[in-house]
């Protein structure tokens, strides 16, 4: 499903982001970018979904090419993927209703399509009773839940998340973490990056380690710190 | 036809446009004068055009014979004149035919009884079927043998040839400029609406809107923009002419403007495609600039 092959990323001000990254994520996978802030959790991402490019090597995902990919061929690389931004991305004067459809609306789906669609996605989320209300007017949680609902509104068989439990309290964690594992049963392989350590330590999942733009660990069920469970960081 | 797509599109459209109305109100102000502007340029062209035809249509080209031609040159002459494609007619007219126009022109001024002998020389009138080939066509018939001289309008044609010369050259300069203005306000308009709809334009190209779809809105930001300015110009003209084109009459009749010299239903259609235009190309390059990722 998704393929990196010693990909490197040098930004245009010369900050080298990533080195000589391999990566395979299966079909059905879920899996946890994780590592500190600055090792390039959110630069990978960004060259799946084709923000960036990538320096050097070979990026493949749900058979694009992503890296010899044309500039006009990006818009239906992104209508595969579903992704949920750092910083959410919602527009303030739209409703959650509006922000939602737009992701549809402006890849001209049929009005019927999003009729249908919209709901559904909101009922999966828990915020069919919200949809006509503003970003403004709603909770971190609710407001992430609403990008994540506007990720799945086309129904991508990728689904990418950049710190979806960024600043959110136990409970919404707890909320967002169990909506991620629903969508991962429906079959949809789905890649967060974070740096709650609560949610990689409960969830038991893949787990890549990047430090300093290069992946160090891979594991298959894995904890936020190498080899150790929370408790027994807290213990010992 | 699925109208929940075209709902969408309009609304954004809208918001976009209603999105900073002082900017887009100097745009539309702006294409108006141009096309006020350009409206009463071709109308005054379409006026002088007219007024020029029928001016050098009464041009003749009159060719003097000498007084010893003798009657094979005047017949070489009329041979002549009768194959040339660019002459519409030819009249021979002799001396005493001459005399009597002239007693008949002058009558009660001068006494030609006085003449003791026809001054007059036998002579051809021509007219030309373009205005344009008058000139060429006097040279040519001044070089046949027994002709003596050929007299035409020369003053009139060449002053309105430079008058309309002089007025087009002016005309499109200052229309130039003012399109030129008018594509610049429009093309900053659309860039400010870049602007104020960066995040809008960010996330429609993260959920993989095609650079088509996300151009329209501007494209057709500016086109609302020409047509409204165009239909505004169009008004005023339609206004002035309506107050202004009966004293127009009065003043000049000599002008014989009896009838509009251009249909103006065609002028208004003309007038609102050049709007049209003129927001579209704008808006098109400033989208283009300003678009890029
Ligand atoms: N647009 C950019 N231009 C230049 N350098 C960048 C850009 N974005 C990120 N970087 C640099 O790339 C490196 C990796 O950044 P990235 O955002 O991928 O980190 P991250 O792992 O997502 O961090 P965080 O956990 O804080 O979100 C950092 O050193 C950052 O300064
Ligand atoms: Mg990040």
């Amino acid at each position: 499903m998704i393929s990196l092959r010693g990909v490197s990323l040098v930004y245009p001000n010369g900050v080298r982001a990533l080195e000589n990254i391999n990566l395979e994520i299966t079909k059905g996978d879920f899996v946890f970018l994780v590592g500190d802030s600055g090792t390039g959790k959110s630069s990978l991402l960004r060259l799946l979904y084709r923000e960036v490019g990538c320096s050097a090597g070979e990026i493949v995902v749900d058979g694009i090419r992503v890296d010899r990919l044309r500039r006009k061929r990006v818009p239906s690389l992104r209508r595969h993927l579903g992704v949920v931004f750092q910083d959410f991305k919602l527009l303030a004067d739209k409703t959650v209703w509006e922000n939602v459809a737009f992701a549809m609306q402006v890849t001209g789906a049929h009005t019927r399509d999003v009729m249908r669609q919209v709901p559904r996605v909101l009922d999966l989320v828990g915020l069919s009773h919200k949809s006509r209300m503003y970003p403004g007017e709603l909770s971190g949680g609710e407001q992430q839940r609403t990008a994540i609902a506007r990720a799945l509104v086309n129904n991508p068989k990728i689904l990418l998340c950049d710190e979806p439990t960024g600043n959110l309290d136990p409970a919404n964690t707890t909320e967002i973490t169990a909506l991620l594992q629903r969508i991962n049963l429906k079959g949809t392989t789905v890649v967060v990056a974070t740096h709650n350590q609560a949610v990689v330590d409960r969830m038991r999942r893949r787990v890549v380690r990047l430090e300093d733009g290069r992946i160090t660990t891979d594991e298959e069920r894995g904890y936020y710190y190498l080899g150790l469970g929370q408790s027994q960081v807290l213990s010992g | 036809m699925d109208w929940g797509k075209v709902k969408f599109f309009l609304g954004e459209v809208l918001r976009n446009f209603s999105r900073n109305t002082g900017m887009q109100l100097t745009a539309i102000g702006t294409v108006a004068i141009t096309i006020v502007l350009l409206g009463l340029f071709l109308f005054v062209r379409g006026a002088l055009a007219d007024l020029g035809a029928r001016l050098l249509d009464e041009i003749q080209v009159s060719a003097y014979l000498r007084t010893d031609s003798t009657a094979q040159q005047v017949a070489a002459i009329e041979h002549f004149l009768a194959r040339d494609p660019r002459v519409a007619s030819a009249q021979f007219v002799s001396k005493k035919q001459a005399l009597a126009d002239l007693r008949e022109r002058t009558k009660g001024t001068i006494d030609t009884a006085l003449l003791t002998e026809n001054p007059l020389p036998d002579k051809f009138r021509i007219k030309t079927r373009l205005p344009d080939d008058v000139p060429a066509v006097a040279a040519s018939v001044r070089r046949l043998s027994g002709v003596d001289n050929v007299v035409y309008g020369q003053k009139t044609v060449q002053r309105l040839l430079q008058l309309g010369a002089v007025l087009r050259r002016i005309g499109i300069g200052v229309i130039a400029v003012f399109f030129a203005v008018a594509g610049i306000i429009i093309a900053n308009t659309i860039r400010l609406t870049v602007f104020a709809r960066r995040r809008e334009i960010a996330i429609m190209q993260l959920v993989g809107a095609t650079n088509t779809y996300i151009r329209l809105p501007f494209i057709c930001e500016g086109l609302l923009a020409g047509v409204i300015g165009a239909l505004l110009a169009v008004a005023l003209l339609a206004g002035a002419r309506a107050a202004l084109w009966p004293r127009l009459l009065e003043a000049l009749p000599w002008a014989q403007l009896t009838l509009m010299p251009v249909d103006p239903r065609v002028l208004a259609g003309e007038l609102v495609a050049v709007g049209a235009a003129i927001g579209v190309v704008a808006s098109w390059i400033s989208v283009g600039r300003h678009l890029r990722t």
